[in-house]
């Protein structure tokens, strides 16, 4: 019977056959290898403005001043040793520290806000999400005289905590809004299973969902401090000596050497590589906060 | 008894109520410091930005400052450069987010397949997405843009155009070329969440149904990325339309105001020219269009966000 | 007029140890109503999807009117598939979702709303067409689902498990529609599903499949009288068939202790197997004076059957399960069982191969 003769049958592909699945796979490869040609083309274009700017941090001013852009040249550390060397640590310290409280206080205020946008719906929900985009949508150079005429009767000017209340604010509202997408999907059966185990509201927040969201909240204060540390406008205009930023370093070593390519390249790289690494390292939660928690 | 039963219904009511506004207190609660700090740090100086405006107020002259009513506000729309700023915010919002959405889209697309490295070139194409914008502005004015010694003129080179000053000659464009730069691998993220949140099996279906790639784009992979598509252009309006490091550090608005944006302009005005009053009136007037622009644009983030929602 | 047929197709994934279909033979005749079933991971829906281009065929062929099809896209093979899931296009309405293979082969407007609305009338979606598919019930979205498969009239339909999300009783009231509807259009159909009850009721011919090998082609009555092997056995028919260890003697056979005798046919064709595996169907035992002794375990009640489910006293991994009408034992009890010798089915105990026909 032919089915009997199917069980006994040799498994597999029979030899005379044996051509055949790698041609079909072939087919499969080229596909993909075209793909990954313009995929690549496309990424080192993109990437090399960035890639230019290492490259010439590491040549001397006369190698970067060329009519044709040197490739090939002997790599020094001078300009870095420039950079270092002109009291960038300071303004370092005030980044982070900006960064970072400010961050840490966002993820303070916003989490409980979300929650109760989300788990806990309140009647005005969506009223209350609209008042919280509309703040970033109103131009910052409006509220900027008043805040900066306010910081300075109040002897608030060039003060690290004013930038870590600014930060704040200019944070909250994206914040609440991708912590808020990330409490949504919290499964609701995750809850009501909590209920039954018989988990009061602090503990079920703590040991159930906190854990789910942890990812969320982990890409939300991702992108916070992205915006932290490259942040200028409020920088530049509220601090001078003893609380300026990175940013604000940037432009002052600028303006105070002059435009010499391999320098600022070199200084430009310092103030960009924190962050950078930051979203290189943190990847799938930069991706995830970005997309709003939409990919899976 | 007929004493007795009325205290018994009157008793139960009174406890009944004092929960329910205790849980309708315990389920806003959490909601009130995030809401009171915003408000106070954002609504509070633009009510202050409202009365400045109203004043005439120098600040190189402390004490001068005077009622003047809405004589600022007549100075503002006479003011030719504040009309000219303000076309270039459009010309640079609109330009720049559109084009980084088609530039993201197509960049998704690339992104969804799978090849050799895409976990590397997707690290590449994010990165200008993190890098300082006043950094990026300096990179693309020095390294890239230099009539001399940039990349861009040496790679044109070999088609005639040798020794070009983008930056003097077209200082929209290059600032546009920064911002669409940088903001391009945000566009192609939420494309791509697009993508792969719309199920395998339909465009399979599609596929049995004799479409042909470009047909299942155009007919189901398109209107599916429509609401992603519009958060991303809203949001990056939102930013791209407050953006001052690029002119700042590219072009000082300048030649003349060519360049300049609307956030740019009134810094002059307010910390170089030092003109509060009228400073303050720009402020307010760039406010009140954004809500109304901005009351349209949200109304369509929350119908299709929404729609997420009730679908999950 | 369309045959299908699988010509030693295989598919493997990339990285996979085994083939996930091995070298399958199978020739559909045209206008048929196959079924393919088998437990997961069989292989069924992979060949299934071979048919309709949706996996690569890495050896072998398979031909739908005598063209091979490898090479082939899916949009070129004129083939109709039904997803599990339904796959409705979300930005369309009904009436769009099934005239949209019709757009795309260039069938003009007004012939195409012709034809959706004469698909629609014939699975009652006339009052749905303006309706995007997120406002539909799970049933209405699996008719359009089914309309926009028929609209075309393809080649082939295939089905993938169409009605495994639907209730019990919507997906009987389908079962007989599909069915019905296939004999009407008299396309060639191959169907897809892990449920058996579906695969005899619905199919002309049902493929038994297991682990990428096919197993048994037939009708669903010779399936059933007839399997080709222990699994095949096991798997058609519920509650399942009782197997059995048993041995070859010169005389007949003995499970546990009890010795009966097959038809002469069947004794011949056994002769040189010493180890076997004996299957009896439940309704072939009785419950009275017979060899087998059995402790009840369990029985259950459908109303109309009883169920009698125990073990071989001496044997607790020898289950046996009988049929019994209302006077049935009770749990705990030992009752022998009667076997009706010319209703057994014989296999080999090593390979499972049918002994005899």
């Amino acid at each position: 019977m032919a089915s009997a003769e199917q069980i006994r049958a040799e498994p597999g592909l029979t030899a005379g056959a044996a051509g055949q699945p790698a041609r079909r796979r072939r087919k499969r490869r080229t596909n993909s290898a075209t793909w990954g040609i313009v995929g690549w083309v496309v990424g080192i274009l993109f990437f090399f403005p960035v890639l230019w700017m290492v490259v010439t941090s590491f040549k001397t001013e006369s190698q970067a001043y060329t009519n044709t852009p040197s490739i090939v040249f002997s790599p020094t550390l001078s300009q870095y040793r420039t950079v270092f060397s002109s009291g960038l640590w300071p303004y370092v310290a005030n980044s982070a520290f900006a960064t970072i409280v400010s961050t840490l206080l966002v993820l303070l205020l916003a989490t409980p806000c979300a929650f109760a946008l989300s788990l806990r719906p309140v009647k005005k929900t969506r009223d209350v999400l609209f008042f919280f985009i509309s703040t970033k949508m109103l131009p910052v150079v409006a509220a900027i005289i008043p805040i900066y005429i306010a910081a300075r009767d109040l002897h608030l000017l060039d003060n690290i905590f004013t930038l870590v209340i600014l930060y704040t604010a200019m944070n909250l509202p994206i914040a609440v809004w991708m912590m808020r997408s990330f409490f949504l999907e919290v499964p609701g059966e995750l809850l009501e299973a909590a209920q039954m185990d018989g988990a009061p509201l602090r503990r079920t927040m703590t040991e159930v969902i906190l854990p789910v969201v942890a990812p969320g909240i982990a890409a939300t204060a991702l992108i916070c401090c992205i915006f932290s540390w490259n942040e200028f406008f409020f920088a530049v205009n509220i601090t001078a000596t003893q609380a300026a930023t990175v940013p604000v370093f940037l432009v002052g070593f600028i303006s105070s050497e002059g435009l010499y390519f391999a320098q600022l390249a070199a200084a430009a790289t310092v103030a960009t590589l924190p962050v950078v690494l930051a979203g290189w390292v943190a990847q799938r939660q930069l991706v995830r906060g970005l997309s709003f928690g939409a990919i899976k | 008894m007929t004493a007795i039963a009325p205290t018994v219904t009157s008793a139960q009511p009174a406890r009944a109520r004092p929960d329910r506004r205790r849980q309708g207190w315990a389920r806003r609660g959490p909601l009130l410091p995030a809401l009171v700090f915003t408000i106070i740090v954002t609504q509070l100086p633009f009510v202050v930005t409202l009365w400045y405006s109203l004043r005439s107020w120098s600040l190189v002259r402390p004490g001068s400052q005077h009622f003047v009513g809405l004589t600022n506000y007549a100075d503002v729309f006479k003011d030719s450069q504040f009309r000219q700023t303000a076309i270039n915010t459009v010309i640079m919002t609109g330009g720049t987010v559109l084009i980084a959405m088609v530039i993201g889209v197509a960049l998704a697309l690339v992104l969804d397949r799978k090849f050799l490295g895409r976990g590397v070139v997707r690290t590449l194409l994010i990165t200008p997405f993190l890098v300082m914008p006043v950094g990026a502005a300096l990179l693309w004015k020095t390294t890239m843009l230099d009539p001399t010694f940039g990349i861009v003129n040496f790679v044109l080179r070999p088609f005639g155009i040798g020794h070009f000053d983008w930056i003097s000659r077209f200082p929209l464009e290059s600032v546009m070329i920064e911002m669409i730069w940088q903001w391009t691998p945000f566009m192609m993220l939420l494309v791509l969440a697009g993508l792969q949140s719309q199920p395998k099996d339909i465009l399979e279906a599609a596929s049995c149904d004799g479409a042909r790639p470009l047909q299942i784009f155009r007919e189901l992979t398109l209107p599916h990325l429509r609401r992603y598509i519009e958060l991303g252009v809203v949001l990056g309006a939102i930013y791209v339309v407050n953006d001052f490091d690029a002119v700042y550090m590219m072009t000082q608005g300048g030649p003349g105001i060519s360049s300049a944006n609307l956030p740019y302009y009134i810094y002059q005005r307010a910390f170089l020219g030092f003109q509060v009053g009228q400073a303050a009136a720009m402020g307010v007037v760039v406010v009140v269009a954004t809500i109304i622009v901005a009351t349209f644009a949200l109304r369509l983030i929350f119908k299709t966000f929404s729609g997420t929602e009730q679908a999950a | 007029m369309a045959e299908v047929t699988y010509e030693g197709a295989t598919c493997i994934y990339p990285g996979a140890e085994k083939p996930a279909v091995d070298g399958l033979d199978l020739a559909v005749k045209d206008g048929e109503f196959v079924v393919m079933v088998g437990p997961s991971g069989c292989g069924k829906t992979t060949a299934l999807r071979m048919l309709a281009g949706l996996e690569e065929i890495d050896d072998g062929s398979i031909r739908i009117d005598g063209n091979d099809m490898v090479g082939v896209s899916s949009r070129d093979r004129d083939i109709a598939m039904v997803f599990q899931n339904y796959a409705l296009y979300p930005s369309k309405t009904v009436g769009e979702n099934m005239g949209f293979a019709l757009k795309m082969h260039g069938v003009d407007k007004d012939e195409r709303a012709r034809r959706v609305r004469a698909a629609a009338k014939v699975l009652d979606l006339e009052e749905l067409l303006d309706r995007k598919p997120k406002n539909l019930s799970g049933g209405q979205r699996q008719r359009v689902a089914m309309g926009r498969a028929i609209v075309r009239e393809p080649k082939v339909f295939c089905m993938d498990e169409p009605l495994s999300n639907l209730d019990a009783q919507l997906r009987v009231q389908t079962r007989t529609q599909i069915a019905e509807l296939q004999r009407r259009l008299k396309i060639t159909t191959v169907y897809v599903t892990h449920d058996q009850v579906e695969a005899m009721t619905m199919g002309d011919r049902v493929a038994v499949m297991r682990g990428g090998r096919l197993q048994q082609f037939a009708s669903p009555t010779e399936l059933y009288d007839h399997p080709a092997n222990v699994f095949v056995a096991g798997f058609i028919g519920s509650p399942a068939m009782n197997r059995l260890d048993g041995r070859l003697t010169p005389d007949g056979i003995t499970v546990s202790g009890a010795s009966m005798r097959p038809p002469d046919a069947i004794m011949r064709a056994a002769h040189g197997h010493s180890q076997i595996v004996v299957g009896i169907r439940p309704e072939h035992l009785s419950i009275g004076d017979g060899q087998l002794e059995t402790y009840v375990d369990l029985v259950e009640d459908l109303g109309s059957d009883f169920y009698v489910y125990g073990h071989l006293v001496g044997d607790a991994d020898a289950n046996v399960i009988v049929r019994a009408g209302r006077e049935h034992p009770r749990p705990g009890e030992t009752i022998k069982i009667k076997i009706d010798a010319s209703r057994l089915h014989l296999f080999d105990a090593d390979t499972g191969v049918r002994i005899g026909e």
